[in-house]
């Protein structure tokens, strides 16, 4: 009997023995769990590519289209607004990329408590986390949903949100207030959190102390929180105020992601497509003063006859927030605050770096004699120029006058009226599909 | 068989000699007349004392000898020994009296009625046929053996109730698709577990859609294709739960259990065995494609159609006539208005021909050869063997060829401790062609298209490039199916060894501790490699174009070949413990217990290398120094995985039974695995079964019933699961590399599924109830299963709300039930010493059910939801009307496509809802046949046999892929005759959008562009039912009678002859070469062989 107790040694311990047997970490695969995971893990998120911004490019009206171009098929439906019934073949807004990333910053956000590692790196990585998830929302609510209007926003409709991940969960569209609301408390969290207040050249698509002001602005333009939003840019422009001085040297653009005054360059705002397949429109050209501006040179060429844009897809065209917005922030907010004389000071900073010295000479002149109103139409005239093909023009569009615009296209003539519901933009068929609530 | 074990294992022990005697004999087999080798000849104590013991254990020391060659044996006994037993697995015992006779012994054995005392080898446990209480099967490889062909789960085919084995491509080494007891799964892998000598074999899965284009023309290597299968005795199936639930997860899809060949005691055997077999050419004209007139008159007609503008300017017709600027000359005034010049050329084509069947197809002889050295001694066993088979496909450009060599040894160290040692190893290298992405030149596919008119070199011997096979309007890479064969190679070599030890130590005679380490190395080479010149390598070049700034394309893909190679490099260890504790008492009860563990680590490293611009000379690549390229996975240098899984179990098995007439039997297993981040205790899976026999026999009642000498019922139930080890309740994470900004590459960690907490695993309840029944001294012999499976929980990829953040999830979301009977009937129909019938038949049915399955929104089909998991559904068409467009039933009455599609002038496809969709469609029948079995006769003359095998497929829904599609036909390409039947009967006409007609531009824009969900390729017309028979072997056997054997010192000579795949009966399956792989326009055809071998043994 004595061998019975060997063997019973034997299966006993071959059972203690097995869960270390069966702790086998699988190669190239993780749980995230210190904060250098989780680092990696929130730069997938940031690495997630929308083409949002080139789409919005083409269906505002900085752009001009001719009928046989290449890959025309992608972009035309959305240039002439044709949402009723496009063509199979046309690009889709993004949608399901920006619940991608608002999942990596969500995992992010549940497991601040949870990972391991120095203190400072968690906060800052989850106050990034935060911000993320509020570009993320602002993104959506301002291609999916009408714009903010203070008095309708709690009953406006706007999207859905998430912000714990659950399998089984339905998803229900929120009031554009609410979608706002978390906006401003995930930029409120993630001001408590970061601590960086620049971020270094190649890490600068991270968000930065003041990138989340410099965001914190925008929201609140777009909200008419005027003195909320002055106070912002103040704020950033406190941390970096640089202009990059196109009368010295206008080889490079000021939005690239190597100029002095990048902020944030996360966002795609061109494309290949953009840069050859697709030409400046007439109304743009226009507002420029070729001669004075530095700028035409700056992101303009002439191939053929034609004014195509610089900015491409390439990487190094990245932008979401750099100076030059904020100085324009600042002078519309504050020119809606009627304080007419420190608006104008504001857009002239941005103007001495952007206009020979003859021109900014002019454009002194002229501004002097402007009414208020005009002041303002001004300034949002500035903001069309220097945020060419950075895919605000949309946006400005669309939370100001929403102007009457025409194109032609194809020997034909397509209109989008003042105030026309295609201002927004409905939701992607796949999103409908998979989400009956939509 | 308990009894001959025991009696085996005590042999060498030696009774102290008193007074002695020798007996010597010689043993025969009763029916043909033929020496017993390896018999047992023996005198026991128990005779001595004539004292039996409990039935069945004998104890006390015995002596004896075992029969040599020749049937002859001699040893010395005391004198006061009476009686001697003789015994041979299969055969009775037989007790001869020796008190006076006892040299120069007759013995005769007969063939044990009592199949019972068979033994099961179950991998875990060997168990008495008597207590076995679950459904499984077994057959002899000798009653299986097909020559040329390389692997046995071709073999099986026709062979084994319940069990549905079909060719998936006739290329050698092509796998067989095994199914037992149809599918449980959706997704998941549905074959079953292959097991050699007691280790589970890794590496036996084949993709689930084998036939796809992108998986059929890869050469992949399979555990089971490195063994040969002249070292294999014995091969049992196991079906139901209660056999297979031992087994773990693995085993939800049965199991099938190699027992190989061991060495028998006696003197040393040679056998030698040697088969050529002449693999024969395809039957090209099933494919019924048109022929240089058809053809020429197709294009003809083609170009005098105005309406049919699609690739206009392609075919030889179209560039003749655009050459001499009549095409617009001819499509007005026709053929006889050109000039002559033009008709003359024109009218050549039709002379002209290329028989693509010879081009792509060969007849091919090959070799098989195999030698095997096997004896034993009293206290060892061994087996040696080596074998080489060499097949050349009857596809061009195909084979396959093995190297074999076996080693077993069993050793009897004391007579309570004795080891086994086995080495299976193996080289099979298998060649093939090399097809593109797209499969274009797959040559089952390309000779589909290929015009009939083309010619493949010039008169001057230079390749022709075929000038229709483009890859846009602009571009064709110049394909020539000669030249790419010669510049391009394909191949694998796969090294493999198997090597299995195991230690039984018997500690009394109840308790027996058995272990078992078994290992498995794979090492795979495979390279494929395109030549410069070569369609190949000018297709990849493509893939390098960037625009050169002036208008122009530059490569920048270096000038040389494109060598690619994969290195692969699997293991396992299989480390099997077992306490067997196997007891009776009162002599009526009898229990067997076992206790064991398994441990279980795999892994699997592949590197997978691409060299550019390589030159066979030097054997050098270069490098590719393009920033272009850095980022494209197509010029991606090197890669590596590695994945490594570690199994722990634990099981137990208890079998009860009371006075050889009831029999239960209960196993509970629990398997653990590595599942990522799981805690401990949520790593096993509990899985268990219950059964019950009843040995109706041994009732007294039955001893009144004299035609009756077998009968058994049995019954089980057990539970099965498996876990998906690809979804994780946690939020897991890969590495990749990613460059947001210029000039900065980070570390990544990307989440490659969504992960789902509730994730539940899937489960398989599986019952059954059969029975054996032995009639007639069983003359005629039953065996019969009914069974019923039930899977729940079946994972599959569910589509979510985007704003999860996921498209997909692995959801809980179907069930299925399979429900079946199995028969299998094996009769002696004639008996005689010169003649002997036997018969073999079986046949079984299985009918599956999807019983829930959650409807995807955006599925075009209709859910699979109270149907088979195979069911079929097309669209029901209604003939043609007068412009030969499609007509539709709907509620009974025939519709036109207009108001079936409700096609309008802005139809895109969003006309109808997804609903409405696949409202479309009616159920036509299940894609797995409705019953099938095997047939096997056996007829013995003399020194001649004959043995006629058979399997059949009865109602089984099939769909082709639709021989054209009528909006896009291309003049360049070959069709089968069924176009020329176009407009008529219920093919649907050639249109194009100014086809005249009512609305057949509606009906042209759906079926060229709009018609999303293709249901064109749905219409009933491509669907039917078919039904086979194929004669699978017919082998002619003649032994060369003793008389000569002694004279040329043999012990055996055998000559066979043996066409395999002769014939198939059944339903037409004309356009494909076999009715296995109907609808495939990929599959290489499954080659007719006639072979010719020799066996001799000495």
């Amino acid at each position: 009997m004595k061998y019975l107790k060997y063997i019973a040694v034997l299966f006993m311990t071959s059972f203690i023995a097995c869960d270390d047997y069966l702790d086998l970490d699988p190669v190239g695969q993780i749980i995230p769990k210190t904060v250098d995971d989780y680092r990696s893990f929130l730069t997938t998120a940031y690495a997630s590519a929308t083409d949002h911004k080139v789409l919005t490019t083409y269906r505002g009206d900085e752009l001009s289209l001719e009928e046989g171009a290449v890959g025309i098929e992608q972009y035309e439906d959305i240039f002439i607004w044709n949402d009723e019934n496009p063509s199979p073949l046309v690009r889709s807004f993004a949608y399901a990329s920006f619940y991608n990333t608002i999942f990596y910053a969500n995992h992010v956000i549940d497991n601040k408590d949870i990972m391991t590692g120095e203190q400072e790196e968690i906060d800052q990585l989850v106050g990034e986390a935060y911000a993320l998830r509020a570009l993320q929302y602002f993104e959506l609510v301002n291609l999916y949903a009408v714009p903010y209007h203070k008095t309708t926003a709690t009953t406006d409709v706007g999207v859905p949100i998430t912000t714990h991940y659950d399998s089984d969960k339905t998803y229900t569209k929120q009031t554009v207030q609410t979608v706002y609301d978390l906006i401003l408390s995930d930029i409120d969290a993630s001001e408590n959190l970061l601590t960086t207040v620049e971020q270094v050249l190649g890490f600068n698509y991270r968000f930065s102390v003041v990138a989340i002001q410099s965001f914190k602005s925008r929201v609140f333009l777009y909200q008419n929180e005027w003195q909320k939003s002055v106070d912002a840019s103040e704020a950033a422009l406190e941390i970096n105020a640089n202009l990059m001085d196109l009368n010295i040297s206008a080889d490079m653009m000021p939005s690239e992601y190597n100029s002095v005054e990048s902020i944030l360059a996360l966002e795609a705002v061109a494309s290949f497509d953009i840069a050859n397949n697709a030409s400046i429109s007439e109304s743009l050209i226009a507002s420029y003063k070729q001669t004075s501006d530095r700028r035409f040179e700056a992101y303009f060429t002439n191939v053929k006859g034609v004014f195509k844009t610089k900015k491409s897809g390439h990487d190094r065209f990245k932008c979401t927030f750099r100076v030059a917005e904020l100085y324009l922030n600042k002078a519309e907010a504050l020119a809606e605050l009627k304080e007419q004389a420190l608006a104008e000071t504001t857009l002239l900073a941005l103007a001495k770096y952007r206009y020979t010295a003859q021109g900014l000479e002019d454009y002194t002149t002229a501004l002097k004699a402007m009414s208020l109103d005009d002041l303002k139409t001004e300034i949002l005239e500035e903001r069309k120029r220097e945020l060419a093909i950075e895919g605000h023009r949309w946006n400005d569009l669309r939370r100001t006058s929403q102007a009457k615009i025409s194109k032609s296209f194809g020997g034909k003539i397509f209109v989008l009226e003042n105030q026309d519901v295609r201002y927004v933009i409905p939701f992607p068929k796949d999103a409908q599909i998979s989400n009956p609530n939509l | 068989m308990n009894k001959i074990i025991y009696l085996l294992l005590l042999l060498p022990t030696l009774l102290l000699a008193q007074e002695q005697k020798t007996i010597s004999g010689n043993v025969f087999d009763t029916n043909a007349n033929m020496p017993v080798i390896g018999a047992s000849v023996f005198a026991s104590s128990a005779i001595i004392s004539h004292k039996t013991t409990i039935d069945g254990v004998i104890q006390g020391a015995m002596l004896g000898s075992t029969t040599d060659f020749d049937g002859n044996f001699m040893f010395k006994v005391s004198t006061d020994i009476k009686y001697i037993l003789v015994s041979y697995m299969g055969y009775e015992t037989q007790k001869i009296d020796v008190s006076k006779d006892f040299s120069n012994l007759k013995i005769f054995l007969k063939e044990s009625s009592e199949r019972l005392n068979e033994v099961i080898i179950t991998g875990y446990q060997k168990i008495e046929k008597r207590k076995m209480t679950s459904s499984y099967a077994k057959v002899k490889i000798s009653e299986i053996q097909q020559a040329g062909v390389a692997s046995v789960d071709q073999m099986l085919s026709g062979q084994i109730s319940g069990v549905q084995i079909s060719a998936t491509n006739g290329g050698p080494g092509a796998p067989a698709k095994i199914s037992i007891r149809g599918t449980s799964t959706l997704n998941g892998s549905s074959d079953p577990l292959w097991v050699l000598d007691g280790i589970p074999l890794e590496g036996n899965d084949i993709p689930k859609n084998y036939g796809d284009k992108d998986n059929i023309d890869n050469l992949e290597s399979y555990a089971i294709a490195g063994l040969n299968p002249e070292d294999i005795e014995s091969i049992t199936v196991l079906k139901d739960a209660s056999a297979t639930s031992i087994y773990g997860a693995r085993a939800a899809n049965g199991v099938i259990v190699i027992t190989s060949k061991r060495g028998k005691k006696g003197a040393m055997r040679i056998n030698f065995n040697a088969t050529s077999f002449v693999t024969q050419k395809a039957d090209f004209s099933k494919l019924n494609l048109m022929n240089s007139t058809q053809k020429v008159d197709f294009e003809l007609m083609l170009a005098s159609r105005s309406d049919l503008k699609y690739q206009s300017n392609r075919g030889a017709v179209a560039r003749i006539l655009n050459h001499h600027g009549e095409y617009d000359n001819f499509a007005s005034h026709g053929f006889n208005s050109i000039s002559a010049t033009a008709q003359q050329e024109i009218n050549n084509l039709r002379g002209t021909g290329t028989n693509w069947g010879d081009e792509l197809y060969q007849m091919a002889l090959n070799q098989q050869y195999s030698l095997s050295l096997s004896g034993g001694g009293e206290k060892n066993d061994y087996y040696f063997s080596t074998g080489v088979f060499d097949e050349k496909g009857a596809t061009k450009g195909t084979g396959l060829k093995r190297y074999n060599i076996t080693i077993k040894n069993n050793f009897d160290i004391t007579n309570k401790l004795s080891v086994g040692a086995a080495l299976f190893g193996s080289q099979n290298k298998s060649y093939s062609y090399i097809t593109g992405v797209d499969a274009y030149t797959n040559p089952s596919y390309y000779s589909r298209t290929a015009n009939p008119y083309l010619k493949v070199t010039d008169a001057a011997g230079n390749y022709v490039y075929d000038p229709d096979l483009i890859e846009r309007s602009d571009l064709n890479l110049d394909y020539n199916i000669l030249e790419e064969r010669k510049n391009t190679n394909y191949e694998l070599t796969s090294n493999s060894l198997k090597a299995i030890f195991d230690v039984h130590y018997k500690i009394n005679k109840e308790i027996q501790f058995n272990s078992q380490v078994g290992l498995q190395l794979d090492f795979g080479k495979t390279e494929k490699f395109g030549d410069e010149n070569s369609y190949y390598t000018r297709k990849y070049e493509q893939k390098s174009r960037y625009s050169d700034g002036s208008g122009g394309y530059a490569y920048f893909l270096p000038k040389g070949g494109i060598i690619q190679n994969w290195n692969s490099d699997a293991f396992q260890y299989n480390w099997k413990t077992t306490v067997n504790y196997n007891t009776s008492f009162d002599d009526i009860h009898e229990l067997d217990v076992m206790v064991g563990t398994e441990f279980r680590k795999n892994n699997r490293t592949l590197i997978h290398t691409k060299g550019f611009g390589y030159n066979p000379n030097t054997l050098t690549t270069t490098a590719i120094t393009d920033e272009r390229a850095v980022s494209l996975a197509s010029f991606e240098t090197y890669r590596k995985s590695y994945i490594e899984n570690a199994y722990a179990s634990f099981f137990a098995t208890t079998s009860y039974t009371f006075d050889k007439r009831y029999t239960v039997f209960g196993s509970l297993r629990y398997d653990g695995s590595n599942l990522f981040g799981v805690d401990p205790k949520y790593r096993y899976l509990p899985l268990w079964s219950m059964a019950g026999s009843w040995n109706v026999m041994q009732e007294e009642f039955m001893d009144y019933v004299d035609v009756v000498n077998e009968f058994k019922i049995r019954a089980s139930y057990g539970v099965q699961g498996n876990i998906d080890k690809t979804t994780s309740p946690y939020v897991v994470g890969e590495y990749y590399l990613t460059s947001v900004l210029p000039g900065n590459t980070e570390q990544i960690i990307r989440v490659q599924n969504a992960p789902n907490a509730k994730l539940r695993w899937e489960k398989t309840v599986s019952s059954n109830i059969g029975f054996d029944l032995g009639l007639f001294d069983n003359k005629i012999y039953i065996s019969g299963d009914y069974y019923q499976r039930k899977s729940s929980d079946l994972i599959g990829l569910k589509s979510v709300p985007l704003e999860s953040g996921y498209n997909f999830i692995n959801t809980n979301w179907a069930t299925i039930s399979n429900e079946g009977f199995e028969l299998a009937i094996n009769t002696r129909n004639i008996h005689s010493p010169n003649f002997n019938w036997s018969t073999s038949f079986n046949i079984s049915h299985n009918k599956s059910l999807v019983e829930e399955i959650e409807i995807r929104d955006e599925d075009f089909k209709p859910s699979l939801k109270g149907y088979s998991v195979n069911a079929v559904f097309a669209i029901k068409t209604a003939g043609i009307d007068s412009n030969g467009l499609p007509l539709f039933w709907r509620d009974g009455k025939k519709i036109s496509a207009v108001d079936f599609y409700k096609l309008s002038e802005a139809t895109d496809g969003s006309q109808m809802t997804r609903e409405a969709h696949r409202d479309l469609y009616s159920y036509v029948g299940d894609g797995a046949p409705k019953f099938s079995g095997g047939l096997i006769n056996k007829f013995k003359y003399k020194q001649f046999n004959l043995k006629v095998s058979a399997n059949f497929n009865i109602k089984q829904t099939v769909k082709q892929s639709p021989s054209y599609l009528p909006t896009l036909v291309d003049p360049g390409k070959n069709y089968a005759t069924d176009i020329l039947k176009a407009g008529t009967g219920n093919y649907p006409a050639l249109i194009g959008y100014t086809t005249p007609g009512f609305d057949t531009d509606l009906v042209y824009n759906w079926f060229n562009s709009s018609d999303d969900g293709r249901t064109y390729n749905d219409l009933d017309i491509w669907v039917k039912d078919i039904s086979y028979v194929r004669i699978s072997s017919i082998q002619f056997g003649y032994s060369l009678p003793k008389k000569q054997l002694e004279k040329l010192k043999l012990s055996r000579m055998n000559f066979s002859l043996e066409g395999r795949n002769l014939f198939v009966f059944g339903s037409n399956y004309d356009g494909y070469f076999d009715p296995e792989t109907f609808g495939s326009i990929y599959a290489q055809p499954i080659p007719k062989v006639i072979s010719l071998g020799v066996n001799l043994s000495f």
